[in-house]
């Protein structure tokens, strides 16, 4: 893969990035890119890091090291006098409005029906009407097939439905990136189906994503790249094609086959 | 005149309407300052800044580890001896409003603490992965979340706060107790106007319990189940919480 300095395809671009919790150092130097219009899905077993790498790209988490940039600027940073500074919560929360991120569990917010949680953030935050966030969320919800569920609270939702709600609370913000943390893991297996499906949809119509996910289906179908973490590090990184038919690394080929056997 | 009719004689009275109008009024505007300050200290004792957090760490502790019936005394015989400037602020009613403010901030700060710690972190964050700033995030996503689990505690210090005032009676405030014992000791009948001030107690006390079973119900997003558990009680168990759990006593936010 080649890596130019700067380059105005790039949506992100994470370079050497460590992370630690105390003394455990969950990220250990990743470096990666993914380009406006990709789909980048991370693979790894569990505590490989993945996760924290995509929390790390809207900074719900802090990075101890490296950079990492969102469509060419730098995020949670700035440079003063030559020195990184943490850059400030208004600064922060505005990239942070332009990227979509949905959660392994969903995290609607209990207290609003479907339609209250996606256009919460465009009117308090994008200073939208509530006429036009409501409308643009109608869309939304027709979208992800839930418009006649507008007016339920999200405890009457399935899994499933509630985090296509997510989704469409995600998207209602017009984000130009997409980060979904195991967005189908806390799914019964009957209900993982209608979330791939908006997901493919989003995908097929140009969507930036990243997708942290266990689904190795989706991952070859959908994926544009794929990235095999393992203890903190890119073990492995290509085309589906690649890595999963192709792989002549040890450790991914051990995990694939673990995935395989389940 | 009988035992009985004295009571009604003063049940009755203009005195006793007004000393529980006091009572009523002194307890809903320290209930009120004690919210706000409780809130303020909250926020500042879960701060990661020290600065912040540890006056509020002490202020709790002041006000929490010593006797409200001192503060009281501090405030209205302690401070003019030494400010004697400050006298003319201190009336029997500033001293009041300012003690039973100041000390209910103390326990309201930790109710409204535990309260924002009860709300899944999840909720903080997806809240920030939509853009919204600190401020805008605890407004609208954070504290909606934990007021139903801060209403519940906070009706019962309401209920304290309006048994509490009779404190004030030290300093010589005329809420219901010591009206009862300024005109009891004087026409020799303290047991008598004892019982009424009770029984005004006991009115305000269960008037606000029907007026928090409105409120914590009113909070429900689903209040369909509510209502059913509202229809199986019987009245003499919402007015005197016989049995079961308080109206609205569970308040668990969505599944």
């Amino acid at each position: 893969m080649t890596m130019k300095a700067v380059d105005g395809d790039e949506m992100v671009r994470a370079e050497d990035v460590v992370k630690r919790f105390g003394h455990l150092t969950i990220l250990n130097g990743v470096s990666f890119t993914v380009k406006r219009g990709q789909v980048v899905v991370i693979i790894g077993p569990s505590g490989s890091g993945k996760t924290t790498m995509l929390r790390c790209i809207n900074h719900l988490e802090k990075i101890d090291g490296g950079r990492i940039y969102i469509d060419g600027e730098l995020l949670g940073y700035r440079m003063v006098n030559g020195r990184l500074v943490e850059d400030s919560d208004a600064a922060i929360s505005r990239v942070r409005s332009q990227i979509g991120f949905v959660f392994q569990r969903f995290n609607l917010f209990p207290h609003m029906t479907a339609l209250e949680n996606v256009i919460e953030a465009p009117i308090h935050v994008l200073h939208q009407s509530r006429e036009e966030a409501t409308e643009r969320a109608m869309e939304l919800l027709a979208k992800v097939g839930l418009a006649e569920k507008a007016n339920s609270y999200p405890h009457k939702l399935s899994g499933g439905q509630q985090q296509r709600v997510a989704i469409a609370r995600a998207l209602a913000m017009n984000p130009k990136l997409m980060l979904f943390d195991e967005a189908t893991s806390a799914l019964d297996p009957e209900l993982v189906g209608e979330v791939l499906k908006v997901m493919r949809q989003l995908a097929e119509e140009g969507m930036t994503m990243v997708v942290v996910t266990h689904e190795m289906g989706f991952a070859r179908d959908v994926a544009d790249h794929v990235i095999f973490m393992d203890r903190g590090i890119i073990v492995e990184e290509g085309p589906p094609e690649q890595v999963f038919e192709h792989t002549s690394n040890e450790r991914t080929r051990a995990f694939l086959g673990m995935i395989r056997e389940q | 005149m009988s035992l009985w009719q004295i009571i009604v004689k003063f049940l009755f009275s203009t005195l006793f309407l007004q000393a529980a109008w006091r009572t009523l009024w002194i307890s809903v505007v320290s209930q009120t300052f004690g919210v706000i300050i409780g809130l303020i200290l909250a926020l500042m004792r879960m701060s990661r800044f020290p600065l912040l957090s540890w006056p509020a760490r002490f202020y709790i502790w002041l006000f929490r580890g010593s006797p409200l019936l001192v503060q009281i005394l501090i405030l209205y015989d302690g401070i003019p001896q030494v400010m004697p400037s400050l006298t003319k602020y201190l009336t029997v009613y500033s001293v009041a409003l300012i003690a039973f403010s100041f000390n209910e901030g103390a326990y309201m700060a930790e109710i409204i603490r535990a309260g924002i710690t009860s709300v899944d972190p999840g909720q903080m964050e997806a809240a920030k992965a939509l853009g919204m700033r600190y401020p805008l995030a605890m407004r609208r996503i954070v504290l909606p979340q934990a007021a139903r689990v801060i209403v519940p505690p906070l009706g019962n210090e309401f209920n304290n706060m309006l048994k509490t005032t009779s404190l004030a009676s030290i300093v010589g405030l005329f809420e219901l107790t010591y009206t009862a014992q300024v005109y009891g000791s004087q026409d020799f009948i303290i047991f008598q106007l004892l019982l009424v001030a009770t029984v005004y107690y006991l009115l305000l006390t269960t008037l606000w319990g029907y007026v928090q079973g409105w409120i914590e119900n009113r909070m429900d997003p689903d209040r369909s189940t509510r209502n059913e558990l509202l229809k199986q009680k019987g009245l003499a168990e919402r007015l005197f919480g016989f049995g079961s759990a308080r109206v609205g006593g569970t308040l668990v936010s969505g599944r």
